[in-house]
């Protein structure tokens, strides 16, 4: 431990939203010009760390001690003007300005208060970014123009406009390639070498090894470990720290004997360039097929791609020997897919109508004579299906918006129970439902499994994967690298193949 | 639509109105009398002369008056084998209208004849045609200043009103407690303000006339129908009714016929030939219009041969054409309906 | 890691009766909040006008009228009505409302009677709806820009068709109709029509498929198309029947004012939507009710009849809507956040 007090000390960090604590007396501690890596998997609750750290969230309990001295960090501008500076994954540029204008974005040099010295600005960012070894840019251009790399440059370069003595990069390798990768480690090391620190945030154990000083590992909102040297820890102990559970989920049996059907759902070399690689895939009624992967690993574009959501550029989709119509949901439907999607607000329900009408919006047919609703007969069996699912509040007529997490998940489900659709597409289909509710969630989709469906599951959780699949596809960056029963493979395993994409010794 | 923005269209109103009477071209599509004390006066008429070329640049004919300036102006010009006339596409919008008379200014046009589609904006193309020696007849909506026109020829929308008020006035001469009520044109436009202002005044000479309401339309069939109807419920007992324009009189009568009233008489504005015929035929409340004549365009091209050929104007004394000439707003009736009937426009 | 549990029983056996919701409770869900202010709202000018001209407000004469001249803007509100649930913007109806009133009128037209006029105005009426939904569905237009497009071009060729001119109507039965002698029980025809409509259209809306879909593009257009609706198609009827309903709508105003003119519809784009959305009508989609948008119309039929009988001057009246507008969206916002 070095002898000087650290930059930056967080202790007993809580912070909870509504249904979720998300993080739980964490503790984080920085020196000033060390590399300090965060861990853990999704939903461990290093964004919420992070936006606390740059003054986004106000803890619940807590405290932050700033270079010996408590602080609170009210607003974003009171981190800045600290020296913390967050480069967000998502980058927070304005595309409609140059990279001048958004470098100096809120803190521009000013003659008289309000009149932009442009020239000072252009001069300043010229500077910033040949200190980034990208003086090639111009800070002229409109940033909407640029490549996602420059983009995160001009990101950097806003963070270091300001005197910076933190900058916090979430997953900042995300969106590069290997060269461009190499010339932000270089970043890092300048900035290390005087004296800023910064907080690291990645999935990829490799890059970790290679500049992390220390690491810190959160697990479902609390700091399991703190200060781990980040080159000498063995990738099974840190995977260790990232998996072992507190909770532990209760998931339904499985059938004893394999279903021995012919597949409903066959994927031949089906592929989008960009998103993943050809891919093929057989489903079985009865059958419940996990994919495991990191986000961008391709999971989500998969299902969509099966669903016609998105237009495939290579293979087919084959449902009971009929080839589906390219990019066109309506023909997936028809054949007898359904898609619970992972933005279940965005992408799946009608947030003003009711329980009824999003159930059996996609069944409507059945129900109408020339276009003519019989709404007895839609309610009633729209009934059915959530009763089937134990819906609750047994209300046909409840606004969905009303309806729990779990709930709203089941009303999707109900749709496509009432459809009679045979092969289920869930994506994260736990998302946003609280612990407690998930195990009956995966009963449900368990049962509907027995009843002859087949289900193709994406999910982040590894254990859920585990748990609830009959067989895993674990993906990494768009390609799929194991295929194994679930009962053959653990969590730590899986960690390893998407986060190494082989078998760490 | 017809507009005089200017405080000097009112002024100079009332004395034109006296003038107007001389003027026959402004109000009459006959062929000016032969003058016969021409002798030692240099003044135009039907004689070819020298050779005129009259640019003419108007706003877009998207109203039947505006549509007949245009006809007005072409046929009046097609009349003189000295004249040739040189006309732009219609255009409301103002900078499209400032190029088409700076094209015309190019072509060296012998006299303008402006109708702008906005008085104020179009003031400084006129300022600059008179710059460049090319006289310049506005017509109808005033410039800015009189230095960016040599003469002035327009409409009287005072004098509508003071039109339409006496003669309602001299209908219900005797009449005790005698109503009136007023369906206005559109009430952001100066001009309506004006016709309303002519039409209370001359009503004030009949103190047993009173308006008891009034209400703005919008030149349009359905506004003059709507505003129309509900004029008609509010007013169950009424003796008159003045109309300011026979466009919008189209759906005030549409909606009399409907309300099945005919207990009063009704007087129109403007001149429309469906106003006319229905004076004609006396078979409806119109009794009598009064004119805003779109028969001030063939005037105008009369007054820009005149400048153009250096005259003056027969039956007059002066050399040269007057610099403002206010059309007098005749009422058209049963009895004179005849000789106006060929210059109503649809 | 995979541990017994037991599946959950459905819950069926302890909720309430299976026959849905009590006559009572219905009536109350039908008739919501938002309907039961607005009912107030045009009670009160009601009362406002019974006041202030008790003798020309509340005679029959003065309803026939007030219905009368809501039925040319209600017609096109309840089209409007349909687009703005679906999330969309119909920019044009006004001038469609002219383009297909004075097609209607023409000369030639006219030489085909009252079925010629009836059939061009509906069929022009359909023909720029169906160009509007082409643009919106198929061209990736977004509604401002394609409806304004077709607002801009369609009374141009309006223009272009009259010449400026007032196309008079010779046609008797069209003439009649707008006339006393063809009110069926006291009821004028213009008004059976608009009737119609608002029946026809809380139909579609409330009972069909065709309303469901359309609430559901409105609400979530993502949704609604991984649900499997074609949205796109959706959009391009949904247009259509705006159209539709303007080609109605100027069928009724050429009856009405017996002619055809270039201007006629002038600002029925805004009227029509500021009815809507007074109505309760979501600018954003997903929801809204045709009780409502008909409720809107009323409403600013019966402030417009108060304002004249009351003899008021113009820029009052114009001051008096425009405060009406606001206090009225500001009543929905209220609403809106206690809900």
């Amino acid at each position: 431990m070095a002898p000087e007090p650290p930059l930056l000390t967080m202790s007993g960090i809580t912070k909870s939203f509504p249904g979720v604590r998300a993080l739980d007396g964490v503790d984080l501690q920085v020196q000033a010009g060390e590399v300090h890596c965060l861990l853990g998997q999704n939903g461990a609750g290093k964004s919420t760390l992070i936006k606390v750290l740059a003054g986004a969230h106000q803890p619940d309990d807590g405290e932050i001690t700033w270079r010996g001295e408590r602080t609170v960090l009210k607003s974003p501008i009171a981190a800045m003007r600290l020296g913390i500076a967050t480069i967000y994954q998502e980058l927070d540029l304005v595309e409609g300005l140059s990279v001048a204008e958004n470098v100096h974005l809120g803190h521009e040099p000013t003659a008289a208060g309000f009149v932009v010295k442009g020239r000072e600005a252009k001069a300043s960012t010229v500077a910033l970014l040949k200190r980034l070894g990208h003086a090639e840019i111009d800070p002229g251009t409109l940033v909407g123009d640029l490549s996602a790399a420059h983009q995160q440059i001009v990101s950097m370069a806003r963070a270091l406009s300001h005197e910076v003595r933190l900058i916090v990069m979430d997953e900042p390798s995300a969106a590069l390639d290997p060269d461009e990768v190499d010339n932000l480690f270089r970043i890092v090391g300048d900035l290390t070498a005087d004296g800023v620190a910064v907080v690291y945030i990645s999935h990829r154990l490799e890059e970790i090894r290679r500049i992390g000083d220390r690491v810190t590992v959160l697990k479902d909102g609390r700091a399991v470990a703190g200060g781990l040297p980040a080159k000498e820890t063995p990738t099974r102990d840190v995977v260790a720290l990232m998996t072992g559970r507190n909770v532990e989920y209760v998931f339904p049996d499985r059938p004893v004997e394999p279903p021995v059907t012919e597949p409903v759902l066959k994927v031949r070399g089906l592929a989008r360039e960009g998103e993943f690689e050809p891919l093929d895939l057989e489903l079985r009624p009865g059958e419940i097929v996990g994919l495991a992967g990191l986000v961008g690993s391709g999971r989500s574009e998969i299902l969509e791609t099966i669903y016609g959501a998105r237009k495939s550029t290579a293979g087919q989709v084959v449902v009971d020997g009929q080839t589906l119509k390219p990019g066109s949901v309506r023909a997936a439907v028809r054949a007898g897919l359904g898609l619970a999607p992972e933005e279940r607000k965005a992408q799946a329900l009608l947030m003003l109508e009711s329980v009824t009408n999003n159930v059996s919006v996609s069944s409507m047919s059945r129900f109408s004579r020339g276009g003519w609703l019989d709404r007895g007969a839609e309610r009633k069996a729209a009934q059915t299906a959530t009763r089937e699912l134990s819906l609750r509040p047994d209300n046909p007529t409840a606004p969905v918006r009303t309806l729990s997490g779990g709930n709203q998940q089941k009303a999707v489900l109900a749709r496509w129970l009432l459809r009679g659709c045979r092969v289920l597409l869930l994506d994260e289909p736990t998302r946003g439902v609280d612990i407690g509710a998930r195990a009956e969630l995966y009963s449900v989709i368990r049962r509907l499994a027995d009843e002859g469906l087949a289900v193709l599951l994406v999910s982040s959780e590894v254990p859920e994967v585990l748990g609830l699949a009959d067989r895993v596809l674990v993906l990494r960056e768009g390609r799929v690298v194991h295929t194994a029963p679930a009962r053959d493979l653990d969590e730590h395993r899986v960690l390893d193949l998407v986060l190494e994409g082989s078998p760490a010794s | 639509m017809p507009e005089i923005t200017s405080r000097r269209g009112l002024l100079f109103g009332a004395a034109a109105l006296s003038t107007g009477a001389l003027i026959t071209g402004c109000t009459s599509n006959e062929p000016k009398d032969e003058g016969s004390d021409d002798k030692d006066q240099p003044v135009a008429d039907d004689k070819p002369g020298k050779q005129v070329t009259i640019g003419f640049a108007g706003p877009q004919a998207d109203h039947g008056w505006l549509n007949a300036i245009n006809d007005n102006a072409k046929e009046r010009a097609k009349k003189y084998s000295d004249v040739t006339l040189e006309s732009t596409e219609g255009s409301n919008d103002t900078a499209a209208q400032i190029g088409q008379v700076e094209t015309l200014i190019n072509k060296k046009v012998d006299v303008l004849v402006i109708l702008p589609a906005d008085g104020k904006a179009l003031t400084q193309v006129g300022l600059k045609a008179m710059k460049a020696g090319i006289p310049v007849v506005n017509l109808d909506r005033v410039f800015a200043t009189p230095q960016a026109y040599r003469c002035w020829i327009g409409g009287d929308n005072y004098g509508m009103g003071l039109s339409a008020g006496h003669y309602i006035g001299e209908k219900l001469k005797g009449k005790k407690n005698a109503k009136v009520i007023e369906l206005a044109g559109l009430d952001n436009l100066e001009l309506t303000k004006q016709r309303t202002k002519g039409f209370d005044d001359a009503l004030k000479n009949y103190s047993n006339i009173e308006k008891v309401a009034r209400q703005a339309a919008d030149f349009t069939v359905e506004s003059g129908q709507s505003k129309m109807s509900q004029l008609l419920q509010a007013q169950k007992n009424f003796d008159a009714l003045w109309n300011h324009d026979d466009d919008q009189g189209v759906g005030a009568l549409r909606a009399i016929k409907q309300a099945g009233r005919d207990d009063f008489l009704m007087v129109g504005g403007a001149g429309a030939l469906s106003a006319f015929q229905a004076i004609e035929s006396d078979d409806s409340v119109l009794k009598a219009t009064v004119l805003y004549p779109p028969t001030m365009a063939a005037s105008a091209i009369d007054l820009a041969r005149a400048l153009g050929q250096g005259k003056g104007i027969s039956g007059m004394a002066e050399f040269e054409i007057p610099s403002f000439v206010t059309c007098y707003s005749a009422v058209v009736d049963k009895e004179n309906v005849d000789k106006y009937m060929s210059t109503g426009f649809k | 890691m995979t541990q017994p549990a037991s599946p959950p029983r459905p819950a069926a056996s302890k909720s309430r009766p299976a026959d849905g919701p009590s006559p009572l409770r219905s009536v109350a869900a039908r008739v919501d909040v938002r309907t039961l202010s607005l009912l107030g709202v045009l009670a009160a000018l009601i009362l406002i006008g019974g006041i202030t001209q008790p003798d020309s407000f509340l005679d029959t004469d003065n309803v026939q009228l007030i219905l009368t001249q809501a039925s040319v803007i209600g017609v096109v509100t309840v089209g409007m009505t349909f687009v703005i649930i679906s999330g969309g913007i119909d920019l044009s109806v006004g001038a469609i409302v002219a383009l297909a009133s004075v097609w209607a009128t023409t000369v030639a037209t006219q030489e085909y009677g009252f079925a010629g006029i009836l059939f061009t105005a509906v069929i022009v009426g359909m023909a720029c709806g169906l160009v509007n939904g082409v643009l919106i569905a198929y061209g990736r237009m977004v509604p401002f820009i394609a409806t304004l497009a077709m607002l801009a071009s369609g009374r141009g060729l309006a223009l272009q068709i009259t010449d400026g001119k007032t196309q008079m109507v010779t046609v008797d039965g069209v003439l009649k109709l707008g006339e006393r002698d063809s009110y069926i029980l006291g009821i004028p025809p213009l008004v059976l029509v608009f009737a119609a409509v608002t029946v026809i259209g809380w139909l579609l809306l409330n009972r069909t498929t065709f309303g469901r879909r359309s609430v559901a593009v409105g609400g979530n257009a993502e949704a609604a198309r991984l649900a499997g609706i074609d949205v796109r198609r959706q959009r391009l009827y949904l247009y259509l029947l705006s159209g539709l309903c303007c080609g109605i709508a100027a069928f009724l105003l050429i009856v009405l004012s017996g002619s055809g003119q270039n201007t006629n519809g002038n600002l029925y784009e805004l009227d029509a939507i500021a009815a809507a959305i007074i109505g309760g009508t979501l600018l954003s989609g997903g929801r809204g009710t045709i009780t409502g948008s008909v409720l809107g119309v009323l409403i600013f039929m019966t402030i417009q009849n108060i304002f004249a009988l009351n003899n008021l001057e113009t820029a009052t009246q114009q001051i008096a809507k425009g405060a009406i507008i606001v206090a009225a969206v500001l009543v929905q916002r209220r609403t809106a956040s206690t809900t």
